[in-house]
């Protein structure tokens, strides 16, 4: 028996799926309603997102989603009860193996810091997502201005109902240690 | 406010500033952008949660981040944009009672078939320095 160190443990999940039960499937199809919710809290007046007519006469020649709106589709319906004690995963069990990890060695804190899109096509009133996320890299432990941490990142390609492309978004989050944390 | 007719293409010079974006950030801004891009992370919208990892208060989620980078873009260069891509990095935290500015600026600018191409170089400062940069690409139909 030999004790692998925490690297190691991290570094053997590079290149993997984060999440166990294969891709994510959208709650709901591509609606209006999210889309009129979306668009009234960025106050976001494009009106391919809401106008029917005005869609229809875009380039776009018809209602599309905001393109930003592409991470959202996807994210899980939460249990509101202990979503703190949960650190704030919004579903219980199923918890992403290297958030786990990181958590468990006392690095709770959870920090976004880089989001890249790649838009392949707008999506469509109708449209099912879905998601497969990879983990692409875990870095060493580095000091920064909140603690110790390590960054995480993963890559998620989002396909529709027939499988094709509909972007690609890599994710960066800090994990870390909060210096005036939970004690 | 989104412009009702787009940008002409043929019309840009690299170096064109796009029109600012000035929020005010209230709490209500943030709370607002968390649940309609549906991230329930308590540190958004539950200031104890916040102060216990270490922030002074709730702080805008990076979802609202890259819908505000996208509206400022469309709302400049108006309904038939599509971006392309949009790659972002934070920096300081936004809290409620920051006014939050975009500026950008068109750094390249490509032809493809019937398509122009927009390269631009955003970012967005608070009352505590740079929160955003990054970079984007939207491509614009060009009229025959």
């Amino acid at each position: 028996m030999t004790e692998t160190t925490l690297d190691e443990q991290l570094q053997a999940l590079v290149g993997r799926p984060i999440g166990e039960g294969g891709p994510a499937h959208a709650p709901d199809p591509v609606n209006q309603p999210m889309i009129r919710h979306w668009a009234a809290a960025f106050e976001d007046a494009n009106p391919v997102y809401t106008d029917p007519v005005a869609a229809a006469a875009s380039r776009h020649s018809g209602i599309v989603a905001p393109p930003m709106m592409l991470q959202t589709w996807i994210m899980a319906t939460p249990k509101i009860t202990g979503i703190a004690e949960r650190g704030g995963s919004p579903v219980e069990g199923g918890r992403v193996k290297v958030l786990a990890l990181l958590s468990d060695a006392g690095f709770v804190g959870t920090l976004a810091s880089n989001s890249e899109f790649e838009i392949v096509r707008y999506l469509r009133l109708g449209d099912e997502v879905s998601a497969e996320t990879v983990l692409e890299s875990v870095s060493p432990e580095k000091q920064t201005r909140l603690g110790p941490g390590h960054f995480v990142t993963w890559v998620t390609t989002y396909t529709d109902a027939c499988g094709e492309v509909l972007g690609r978004q890599r994710f960066r989050i800090l994990k870390f240690r909060p210096v005036a944390g939970p004690s | 406010m989104t412009a009702a007719t787009s940008v002409d293409w043929s019309s840009l010079t690299v170096g064109d500033a796009l029109p600012e974006l000035v929020l005010d950030v209230t709490a209500t801004r943030i709370v607002a952008g968390a649940i309609a891009s549906r991230d329930l992370m308590p540190v958004h919208h539950d200031r104890d949660y916040a102060n216990q990892q270490g922030a002074p208060d709730i702080f805008m989620n990076i979802l609202s981040d890259t819908a505000y980078c996208s509206r400022f873009l469309t709302d400049w260069a108006g309904p038939d944009a599509f971006v392309r891509r949009l790659a972002i990095r934070l920096g300081v935290p936004v809290f409620p009672g920051h006014t939050l500015t975009f500026t950008g600026e068109v750094t390249r600018l490509t032809r493809e078939h019937d398509e122009g191409l927009v390269e631009i170089e955003l970012r967005a400062v608070n009352d505590l320095g740079e929160h955003v940069s990054g970079t984007a690409t939207i491509n614009l139909p060009i009229a025959r």
